[in-house]
């Protein structure tokens, strides 16, 4: 059994992400591990084979406990194999699938941290929506399958709220599939003013069919990933790429893999040129938006003007043309500010909280900046000018609270959930 | 969710001694250095900027004060606030503990009027206080 005393509990925390799966060390300011949440997979019908082809499976001390076939880590999903499927536990930010969680965190565990979960608390972090099953379904593979000795589960809404120094807060956290706004008061989540959509994915997909269309200013661009690519030729801007692809790959690649692998190179334009105009979407604002350069790996590079602002745009704007749009931020903002009571509302919105990954838009806080005021007169926003803080603001904070000597009262203990059961998890962690 | 960080029996006598026996003006809270306990920092009988002027720039802070003030129609008031005092330029980690830390310290001080959670000295200056806690009175 652990000894707690003091501040070094050594616990560890988990945040499980869409893109990443961050682990790392209580009390650090930075995860130690940071993995792929998508997962490389061979079907089933080859396990044996590809098992005796060798040493390319994953990586050493795990293979005993996962399946030969699936690939996970830096080099899971993003080394191209013959055939090789991507999946992904999680849909809309929770977790579906929970055959593939126990491979992954033992990876970063073990393989990355070269940690022993047995002699080590472990904090797992959860959205605002997740489900009672989830959580329990969690402390049970932390305590079957990794024997923690001790496990907390923590809100991400709230350690958000919390690492910016704030008991109450409403906090928007934008993520790679979900934007969410949490209300969080004293500490505790009010379910009743959760809300979320899936409008991240939406802004990806628009950013899709605009750099895959021909237009009258360029070319669509193809988003063959790196790996398929075997040579190419310089151009210059505008041109045509000239680039020769591995046919004997393409031959072989599957289509969630070149999904998975065309969405990072769209995320990666998203992020590098994609931006928010501050003043809203008007010709004028168009007329003299600076053009960024940008270079796909077939190696055509052109320049976008207004398609940069055009897409972010609808992270504010709804398109009336596009009735299924998610909701947009300032709609989800006042759907959940409408939700509580109106003697919360003024704290809320002087206290709102920017993370997650998201967030880092260019451009994104300043329009928030700008609009939220004029809607609510006391809003005021906060948001770490550190771009690792709002990356990783729920692990961070989960980081700090499992850090703290006197949170060892929290932690369900191995033997408690001997006794209780799962019924402890829903009781203890509030 | 809390840190489970206790609360030292002082503050409360501090708090009494302000509530019942209005001697002192302001009490300042903080944690202890091994993080384990809130204690009083500072009780004193200053005015409003004595007080703001005992608020650090970069570490978070409890405070009770006795905001007295005058009504448009001229009557007195008095409103206990409590203070989360949360500087931007603190650090993270402190930011944290003292977030949630809060919520043991606010419920056993019994008899707050008010509530102020504040990050710069804008959210905290008499003017803004004067405004909240006029609003109720």
């Amino acid at each position: 059994m652990v000894n707690y005393g003091g501040d070094e509990v050594s616990a560890l925390v988990i945040d499980i992400g869409t893109s990443s799966l961050r682990a790392g060390y209580a009390g650090d300011d930075t995860p130690k591990a940071i993995i792929p949440t998508y997962y490389g997979y061979l079907p089933t019908s080859g396990a044996d084979v590809s098992m005796a082809d060798g040493t390319e499976g994953t990586e050493t001390s795990s293979n005993k406990t996962q399946p030969a076939n699936t690939y996970i880590g830096q080099n899971g999903p993003s080394i191209w194999r013959p055939n090789m499927e991507i999946g992904n536990p999680l849909s809309d930010g929770l977790i579906t699938n929970f055959d593939p969680i126990p491979p992954l965190i033992r990876h970063a565990l073990e393989d990355v941290m070269r940690v022993d979960a047995t002699e080590h608390p472990v904090l797992v972090t959860e959205p605002a929506w997740n489900t009672p099953e989830n959580r329990e379904r969690m402390a049970e593979i932390m305590f079957e399958e990794f024997n923690v000795p001790a496990f907390y589960i923590a809100n991400t809404g709230v350690l958000n709220a919390f690492a910016s120094g704030k008991g109450s807060a409403l906090v928007v956290d934008i993520g790679q599939s979900m934007a969410s706004v949490t209300p969080v008061v004293d500490g505790f989540v009010l379910r009743k003013g959760l809300a979320y959509s899936s409008i991240p994915r939406f802004v990806h997909n628009l950013s899709r069919s605009v750099l895959s269309m021909n237009s009258q200013y360029r070319l669509k661009a193809d988003l063959w990933p790196h790996q398929l690519i075997s040579s190419k030729m310089p151009v210059d801007v505008g041109h045509p790429p000239r680039y020769t692809l591995r046919e004997e790959r393409v031959a072989q690649t599957t289509e969630s893999w070149k999904v998975w692998a065309e969405n990072r190179e769209i995320d990666e334009w998203l992020q590098s040129v994609g931006a928010v105009s501050d003043q809203g979407w008007n010709e004028q604002f168009l007329s003299r938006a600076a053009p960024k350069q940008y270079e796909f790996p077939t190696g055509y590079a052109t320049t976008y003007g207004a398609e940069r602002y055009q897409v972010s745009e609808h992270f504010f704007i709804s398109n009336h043309n596009s009735p299924d749009q998610p909701k947009t931020l300032p709609g989800l903002i006042t759907e959940s500010l409408r939700a509580c009571d109106p003697d919360l509302r003024q704290v809320l919105t002087s206290n709102i909280v920017l993370t997650g990954g998201g967030s880092l838009l260019t451009g994104l806080l300043d329009r928030l900046n700008i609009e939220m005021p004029r809607n609510f007169a006391h809003a005021k926003i906060h948001a770490p000018g550190n771009p690792i803080e709002r990356r990783y603001g729920g692990w961070l904070g989960g980081s700090i609270l499992a850090s703290l000597g006197t949170f060892h009262q929290l932690w369900i203990s191995k033997e408690e959930w001997q006794e209780h059961g799962k019924a402890i998890v829903g009781q203890r962690c509030k | 969710m809390s840190s489970g960080v206790g609360v030292n029996a002082e503050c409360l006598t501090a708090f009494q001694e302000l509530k019942l026996g209005k001697k002192t003006k302001y009490i300042i809270y903080q944690l202890n250095k091994t993080n384990t306990e809130i204690e009083v920092a500072k009780t004193s009988t200053g005015t409003y900027e004595d007080f703001l002027g005992d608020l650090p720039e970069d570490e978070p802070r409890f405070a009770v004060f006795d905001f007295e003030f005058e009504k448009e129609d001229g009557g007195k008031r008095n409103k206990i606030t409590f203070f989360s005092w949360s500087p931007d330029g603190s650090k993270i980690k402190a930011k944290m503990v003292y977030a949630s830390s809060k919520d043991a310290l606010r419920r056993s001080l019994t008899g707050i009027a008010l509530e102020i959670q504040g990050t710069d000295p804008e959210e905290v200056s008499f003017e803004t206080v004067l405004d909240k806690a006029s609003k109720g009175a």
